[in-house]
């Protein structure tokens, strides 16, 4: 797809709003931009007000950059951390009431489709585990059952860190919080599991420390998202507030966890697989050459 | 008076493996020059802290010492600093930024 559409017409530059003007002069919109570029463009999500050392800041920010095409891109979030942050991107941001996120996102996702056809216009998901897994569950699993065409991306802090550190359905079993000091008596959910029972095409977990991978997971997620059906990426985000990580362990916490219970797992359809092989050029998903025969020795 | 992050122009620049800009949670806050180092002969260019922006959450020490393994990036109070870029007067280029480097305490 060309990426030449995102110019301003002749003489109507200085009517289009600075934030705009900045994301096409020195920002992303109509390049292509990786993780290795960064600290040298201006980035859509410049300044918000999370924690100090919030793994989940990070995982958005590596997020927003790895949108294919970041200006044709609209997030949905919820209640929760994360909204803080998305919130203060510059593209636009619709918030779903505390559950709702994707359903909004669903009539979103048909509305533009309606309404600019071929033109990709992506709808991504950022909800934290609350928002996915608990009070917006029925959501999340309907819009997935219909094979609604967006991602979602579940910031798993495996706690509600906004309210005071209360438990979620995604915390860790014998957890001991702020507000659950008996410490979680059920299981974790497996909400992997469930997405790919839903019948998502792409099903992926990452943990940020590293960022390419988190890069290359979400354009995956997007692509697919445009035309095959729906898409889910589980994050580990860490509190480390509401679990106490000091702020400057908050990447060796991340190495810990993704090497205990956050190994980087991904699920690919096979239409996926087709989809992003012949639309996009990825190589990975081609058949592998048969390994040669091996050699019959000659009988003498 | 607070902490914020500071990197060693001269470690960063004979190495600039850039994996802070890669870590740190605030957005354009360690961003990279082309120029810096250049003036001392360096071939790379060098990662630098918006002061401004910064949080001193320490994460970029913990990349730079335990990842890249450089140990280029020190905590220090920011009244300490003898120069620091400022949000304001960076300017972003085609593939690299330009940092007029200032007195932090003056500008404020």
């Amino acid at each position: 797809m060309s990426l030449d559409y995102v110019k301003f017409s002749g003489g109507f530059e200085k009517f289009m709003p600075k934030e705009y003007r900045d994301m096409v002069e020195h920002g992303p919109f109509g390049k292509k931009i990786s993780v290795s570029q960064m600290g040298s463009f201006k980035e859509i999500l410049e300044e918000h007000p999370m924690c100090a050392g919030c793994a989940m800041t990070l995982f958005i920010r590596l997020a927003i950059i790895a949108f294919p095409n970041p200006e044709d891109t609209i997030t949905v979030g919820t209640a929760g951390c994360g909204r803080l942050a998305i919130s203060q991107a510059a593209i636009p941001f619709v918030y779903g009431n505390y559950g709702d996120q994707n359903g909004v996102a669903s009539g979103l996702s048909r509305g533009l489709r309606l309404r600019f056809g071929d033109k990709p216009k992506d709808v991504v998901v950022m909800a934290g585990d609350g928002g996915t897994a608990d009070i917006g569950f029925q959501q999340v699993l309907h819009s997935w059952f219909r094979k609604e065409r967006f991602t979602t991306i579940m910031l798993d802090n495996e706690v509600y860190g906004n309210t005071g550190g209360q438990e979620s359905g995604m915390t860790n079993r014998g957890a001991v919080l702020k507000m659950a000091p008996l410490g979680k008596k059920f299981e974790k959910m497996d909400m992997l599991q469930m997405a790919k029972v839903a019948g998502c095409a792409y099903v992926a977990t990452v943990v940020p420390n590293n960022p390419r991978r988190v890069e290359s997971v979400i354009k995956k997620a997007v692509l697919i998202a445009r035309e095959v059906g729906s898409t889910y990426i589980q994050a580990y985000t860490s509190c480390n507030i509401e679990y106490a990580i000091p702020t400057d362990k908050v990447m060796e916490d991340a190495k810990t966890v993704e090497n205990d219970r956050y190994q980087f797992t991904e699920y690919v359809s096979d239409e996926a697989k087709q989809y992003l092989t012949e639309r996009y050029g990825y190589k990975d998903y081609l058949p592998k050459p048969a390994a040669p025969a091996a050699a019959i020795p000659n009988k003498a | 008076m607070y902490l914020v992050a500071n990197i060693d122009v001269e470690i960063c620049a004979a190495k600039s493996c850039k994996l802070c800009t890669q870590y740190c949670p605030e957005a354009n806050t360690i961003l990279y020059s082309e120029e810096m180092g250049k003036d001392k002969g360096f071939k790379y260019g060098s990662a630098y802290v918006a002061v401004d922006r910064c949080k001193g959450c320490a994460q970029c020490v913990w990349v730079c010492d335990n990842m890249a393994k450089n140990n280029a990036i020190k905590m220090i109070m920011i009244d300490q600093l003898p120069l620091a870029a400022i949000t304001d007067n960076v300017t972003y280029g085609e593939k690299s930024t330009v940092a007029v480097l200032s007195d932090p305490m003056v500008v404020g």
